[in-house]
């Protein structure tokens, strides 16, 4: 299997002046093709900066990220945008949709991104709403769904561009257990049948159980990297 | 998908694009209102100003504006009338002979303007045979008979059909004495005109003064559409290119009136602007309120790709949609307003009931608006640019988007 994110002795330290915080203190990380990850860990610890520095949303104070072997700390601004469009796909605790969009175009605007002739997307978009479970619900503005089911655009909305690495930051945080459970079989099936990596973040015990890999931060450090004890 | 994110965002707070459109439409329409309205004033002065005189257009002696004189005429202007009067934009054209002398009555001597007319040109182009309080205009044919301003009559004590006689030089520099009959009395409200200008048919002016039948020291055309005085100069200048006379534009024979003119536009374009721009002020901060209140929306948007450039090309989009409605509903309302005062008028003699001068020039204090093209197209361009300026801004602000922070 082939190296999809490779994050060495990454730091990265907030504030001004004097003060400053250390959120990320040294990480090492490799996440191969296929795998099915989660990372746990307290408020603070580090969870979401490691997201969003493997995502190319912040930059490291050192280290380096590498996704599919490319140096992503050293892309400029605009190369990054299309690192994210193409091989990045991102789900968000709070969903994150376009409220002024329906379903079929908040899932169909990445790939407008990706300049895909009209008719491609929508057959496109179509056919991934109806896997994630939102066949007939296309033509829905977020507000008239469920939080369930609105995460499920976002997640059909991360898929569509066929990324190699979907990152999800607390992503059944907003929901329900049922209905997080039932988000979880979502991720599953499609990291099994698209063979797309995840790396999502989580609270929730239940969910850490449904990864394959658990990694746990503590303090800015990864203190904990294996299979769930269950799993 | 650009245009329709754009087109459903600024929908999206109804109220204020709402209050953004009517502050941009409200800003616009006070500003061509009241421009329009200036420009109708200018018209009214202009109009009036120079139909009293030569018209918009002046052929006069190359040298009279520097020296104004009766000896500096110009000859052979029935040709030359003739050919100007083939002309399109040409309403009208006349004959003056303008002079200085002193009228002489039992009560005194006061010096005065002599201004020779043709009786019945004058009457259809100048107003000043609207303005007769006692008898009558001049009538062609009428000999030895003139005019005068109601101050004048006061001060040399006349009345209709009382005798005066016309002291001057004529053009050989001869002095001559001339003895007339009042055969009215006008008064213009304008203390420089009713109490200077005397006028005589220009049969006789050119007798006092000594000039033969085909001469004048000015021949001077009236326009149907002052708009075109440019390309009327233009015609002349070419139907008569040599240095025989000078063809000038109403700015150059009125320059007091010009001066005015200007002064007033541009404090009237000075004060619009002024205004608009608190106006635009209000507008930027709805406009900066729209993009910090949707920063973590254009923050995700950006984690899914989007470009910079793409996102300002959303803002800039919704400028563009703000601004049309805006400048759309704007040139509407005040192009309504402006229109009906240009077709009804503003009576405002209760207000200046001893009348309005300019420049010793009588307005009428009933007031229309000139609403023009260039105005609408100006000043809804103006508005629309600006708008799309201070889009510039917003646009800036979302290129220092910490996305990170933007998305917590």
């Amino acid at each position: 299997m082939a190296e999809i994110v490779e994050v060495s002795g990454v730091t990265r330290d907030y504030g001004e002046g004097g003060i400053m915080t250390r959120a990320l203190r040294g990480v090492d990380l490799v996440l191969m093709a296929g795998e099915f990850a989660s990372m746990a860990g307290p408020s603070g610890s580090g969870k979401t900066t490691l997201l969003n520095i493997i995502g190319g949303l912040d930059r490291p104070t050192s280290g380096t990220v590498k996704i599919e072997g490319r140096d992503i700390t050293r892309l400029s601004g605009g190369v990054l945008s299309r690192l994210r469009r193409d091989r990045i796909g991102f789900v968000f605790q709070s969903y994150n949709l376009i409220p002024v969009l329906t379903a079929l175009e908040n899932a169909e605007y990445v790939l407008m991104l990706q300049n895909i002739d009209k008719e491609e997307r929508r057959e496109r978009v179509m056919r991934v709403l109806r896997e994630v479970g939102l066949d007939g619900m296309e033509h829905r503005f977020p507000r008239e769904l469920s939080g369930g089911q609105q995460q499920r655009v976002a997640i059909a909305r991360a898929i569509l561009p066929e990324p190699a690495l979907i990152l999800a930051d607390e992503p059944t945080a907003n929901v329900d257990s049922e209905t997080g459970g039932a988000l979880m079989n979502l991720l599953r099936r499609l990291n099994e049948e698209k063979g797309i990596t995840f790396l999502f973040s989580t609270h929730d015990q239940a969910v850490m159980k449904r990864a394959l890999r658990l990694i746990r931060l503590r303090d800015g450090r990864i203190v904990e990297d294996g299979k769930p004890s269950n799993g | 998908m650009i245009v329709r994110l754009a087109w459903r965002s600024i929908w999206r707070n109804r109220r204020r694009t709402l209050i953004t459109i009517a502050s941009l439409a409200l800003g616009l329409a006070i500003a061509i209102f009241f421009i329009a309205l200036s420009e109708g004033v200018h018209n009214q002065v202009v109009n009036e100003a120079v139909r009293m005189q030569a018209g918009h257009i002046t052929v006069e002696h190359p040298a009279y504006q520097a020296a104004p004189a009766v000896d500096l005429f110009i000859g052979g202007v029935d040709r030359l009338r003739r050919r100007i009067d083939g002309i399109e934009a040409v309403e009208a054209t006349k004959l003056l002979i303008r002079g200085q002398g002193v009228a002489n009555s039992s009560a005194g001597a006061v010096g005065v303007a002599v201004m020779g007319v043709e009786p019945s040109v004058e009457a259809g182009t100048s107003p000043l045979a609207r303005h007769m309080v006692t008898g009558s205009y001049l009538e062609d044919g009428d000999d030895r008979k003139t005019i005068l301003g109601e101050h004048l009559a006061d001060q040399l004590k006349l009345t209709q059909g009382s005798k005066l006689v016309l002291t001057t030089n004529n053009a050989r520099g001869e002095l001559v004495e001339e003895l007339c009959r009042v055969k009215g009395i006008f008064r213009i409200g304008s203390d420089e005109i009713d109490g200077y200008l005397v006028q005589i048919p220009l049969e006789f002016a050119q007798r006092v003064f000594g000039l033969q039948p085909d001469e004048a020291t000015q021949l001077g055309v009236v326009l149907k559409r002052p708009a075109e005085l440019e390309a009327t100069i233009g015609a002349i200048k070419a139907i008569e290119p040599g240095d025989y006379a000078a063809v000038l534009p109403w700015q150059a024979v009125l320059p007091e009136v010009a001066s005015y003119i200007r002064l007033r536009r541009t404090s009237t374009w000075v004060f619009q602007s002024l205004l608009f721009i608190i106006i635009l002020f209000t507008i930027l901060n709805t406009l900066l309120m729209s993009v910090v209140e949707r920063e973590r929306e254009f923050a995700v948007l950006l984690a899914l790709g989007t470009r910079i450039v793409q996102l300002r090309q959303q803002l800039f989009v919704e400028s563009v949609f703000i601004g049309i409605l805006g400048c759309v509903a704007g040139m509407l309302l005040g192009g309504a307003a402006a229109l009906s005062l240009q077709v009804h008028g503003l009576d405002l003699s209760g207000f200046m009931p001893e009348g309005v001068t300019v420049s010793g020039f009588s307005v009428s204090t009933t007031i229309h608006a000139l609403l023009t093209p260039p105005i609408l197209l100006w000043t809804g361009g103006i508005a629309m640019a600006a708008m799309l300026v201070l889009s510039l801004v917003p646009m800036r602000r979302i290129g220092r988007l910490r996305m990170t922070e933007s998305l917590r």
